[in-house]
């Protein structure tokens, strides 16, 4: 089989998983009766939206982020703060909110994807938290810790708003939004753009010599991952209708690198996987003991040092060995 | 006037202790501790415990010992197993040891904010220029500048000083001297983190203790160390002190933007210089 045709044919297996996940999810999401089974999991699968876009940044230009919810945090303030600037259209807000983190993480990145490693996670954390430290001091705008409220019309882009808020129906859109999004980005890396981050990801100075422009393909993976976060904030701001700094804390990057890692940043879905693992070992733990924290930490050292790949990783390699083997014998 | 200048003296002088501890860490482990806030929040809470039964000096000593003894585990048991790994896997594991000490600290302390009186000794203000200004933050000052000055010396002076400002350079050519790096390596951490105890009980006194409060002078330290140039010794102490005066005359003339301006510095620095005003390592 031809190196084309290989690809043609991964992205239509990827495309029939796609279209069984969405409708297993939403046929699943009708078996359940529980409401608050419903809330965890709408809750969970946005969650799972924003550790993809972390987990993208790493498995595509190997850089650890610690301020990704400073993109997650603009987009949610874009749609709260819009009609305070005159923009009263929600749909208009909505765009705005989508389209404003990855163009600032465009701009960011140009400066900051060049800084390898270490340094990378270091400032990534210093920027995202000057976004809190604003979004605190500007009272008068956002209402600093207290936040603000968010007020929506009946119908948004012609849907009834209270379908965002129901968690049946919220669960389902979002469902729909993270397999698009993991199917869109795994198709993505098959494209001559996924293989030549991949290609600077591995060895930028090789990469370079051969003749290819290196800082700018990072900085759309940088403001790629922004976008992939910024809808999980949209959706978190039109499910929660209340916005807070808490959107922008450094713990929320954290605990987003977190899933991401424990659930295994080398493939598109293990971030995905990771949150929502991580959100149901959350809430039975909460009933258990008060020291998630404490545990979590533990979890994320182990899971570090003992499992690189991370839980999706493992499962991968155990589950589907046989699989991969046999393609490997071919 | 004057009385501002030693206010950014007092803070930039704490951000040198905490920061200095992480740059002697990078410079021999090339790794950096995302747990180093941690620490200096445990140093703040061991040195509120110990004043309050055996008086500021015990608690000084008591929280450098417990410090320099938790360092000692973390070069052990964390930094030197995961030496071959890349770097950011410790980054990723010392995050974890956050969340775990500050988890840690929440059952012992509580959540509550704690706040501990300014020693006896060093209470009052004295007029400087005469405007009155507290004794205690001049005893910050003069702490500060003891370590600065101690560390300089000891770094030129001494032949494990020597060790350290080669390993900072290359720790590969300098191990490959002849040099035990791993033991200079365990000393050096724990110097390391028994300056975040030193500074996390010097500072009680000044700031409220919560589980939380390592975070931000994490932050502000990682701040310091990208402008000076991640690993160097002198870049880490200057821009301390500029951070230090900014902050507070920040404070001061731009009370909705201070919180900013380390920043907006920071951006700066690095647009102008990406390895930062000293540094050849970023």
């Amino acid at each position: 089989m031809s190196a084309r045709a290989s690809i043609a044919s991964n992205s239509t297996a990827a495309a029939a998983i796609a279209v069984v996940a969405i409708v297993a999810g939403a046929v699943g999401s009708l078996l359940i009766q529980s409401n608050l089974l419903m809330t965890l999991m709408t809750q969970a699968v946005i969650s799972a939206i924003l550790a993809t876009g972390v987990g993208f940044l790493i498995r595509q230009n190997g850089a650890v982020s610690f301020g990704h919810a400073a993109f997650y945090g603009l987009a949610c303030y874009s749609i709260a703060l819009s009609p305070k600037l005159g923009l009263t259209s929600p749909e208009a807000a909505i765009v705005l909110a989508l389209l404003l983190p990855p163009a600032l993480a465009f701009l960011l990145g140009l400066v900051i994807v060049r800084i390898p490693g270490v340094a990378f996670s270091m400032l990534t954390l210093a920027v995202g938290q000057a976004f809190y430290e604003f979004a605190m001091k500007a009272r008068h705008a956002t209402g600093g810790e207290d936040g603000l409220a968010v007020n929506l019309p009946s119908t948004i882009f012609g849907v009834a708003t209270n379908w965002f808020q129901r968690p049946q129906s919220m669960f389902v859109i979002c469902w729909i939004v993270l397999v698009v999004t993991v199917f869109g980005l795994s198709v993505l890396v098959r494209q001559p753009f996924g293989r030549l981050t991949a290609a600077i990801r591995e060895n930028e100075e090789r990469a370079r010599f051969i003749g290819y422009e290196t800082v700018f393909p990072r900085a759309l993976v940088f403001a790629l991952s922004a976008f992939v976060v910024a809808v999980a904030g949209v959706l978190f701001t039109l499910y929660n209708t209340f916005v807070s700094p808490d959107v922008l804390h450094w713990t929320l990057s954290g605990s987003a690198l977190i899933m991401a890692i424990i659930g295994g940043p080398k493939l598109i879905w293990g971030p995905a996987l990771g949150a929502i693992i991580l959100f149901f070992a959350k809430d039975i733990a909460g009933n258990v003991t008060e020291h998630w924290q404490g545990i979590i930490g533990l979890i994320l050292i182990v899971v570090t040092v003992m499992l690189p790949i991370g839980i999706g990783g493992a499962l991968a390699r155990f589950g589907w060995g046989w699989r991969w083997r046999s393609k490997a014998d071919a | 006037m004057l009385v501002q200048l030693l206010n950014g003296l007092v803070y930039g002088g704490l951000l040198y202790i905490v920061s200095v501890g992480l740059v002697l860490i990078f410079g021999l482990r090339r790794i950096v501790n995302f747990a180093h806030g941690s620490l200096f929040m445990i140093g703040a809470y061991v040195g509120f415990s110990v004043a309050a039964l055996g008086g500021f000096w015990g608690a000084l000593v008591v929280a450098v010992i417990v410090l320099a003894l938790v360092g000692a585990a973390l070069d052990i048991i964390v930094l030197r197993p995961l030496q071959r790994e890349d770097p950011i896997v410790t980054v990723l594991v010392t995050f974890g040891i956050l969340l775990v000490l500050e988890d840690f600290a929440q059952t012992i302390w509580g959540k509550d904010f704690l706040s501990m009186p300014v020693p006896s000794v060093f209470a009052g203000s004295i007029s400087i220029f005469g405007e009155s200004f507290p004794l205690y933050r001049l005893v910050v000052i003069a702490v500060a500048a003891l370590v600065a000055a101690g560390l300089s010396i000891w770094l030129r002076v001494s032949r494990i000083g020597l060790y350290v400002r080669a390993s900072s350079v290359d720790p590969m050519t300098t191990a490959m001297q002849g040099v035990n790096t791993d033991r200079v390596s365990l000393l050096v951490v724990s110097l390391g983190t028994a300056l975040a105890g030193l500074s996390g009980t010097v500072s009680a006194p000044l700031l409220a203790l919560s589980p939380s409060m390592g975070s931000y002078i994490l932050i502000e330290s990682f701040i310091v160390v990208v402008v000076g140039g991640l690993g160097s010794f002198s870049g880490a102490f200057l821009a301390a002190i500029a951070i230090g005066q900014v902050h507070n005359l920040g404070l001061v003339y731009v009370p909705w933007g201070a919180t900013m301006i380390p920043f907006l510095l920071m951006v700066a620095v690095l647009i102008w210089r990406p390895t930062g005003v000293a540094g050849s390592h970023t």
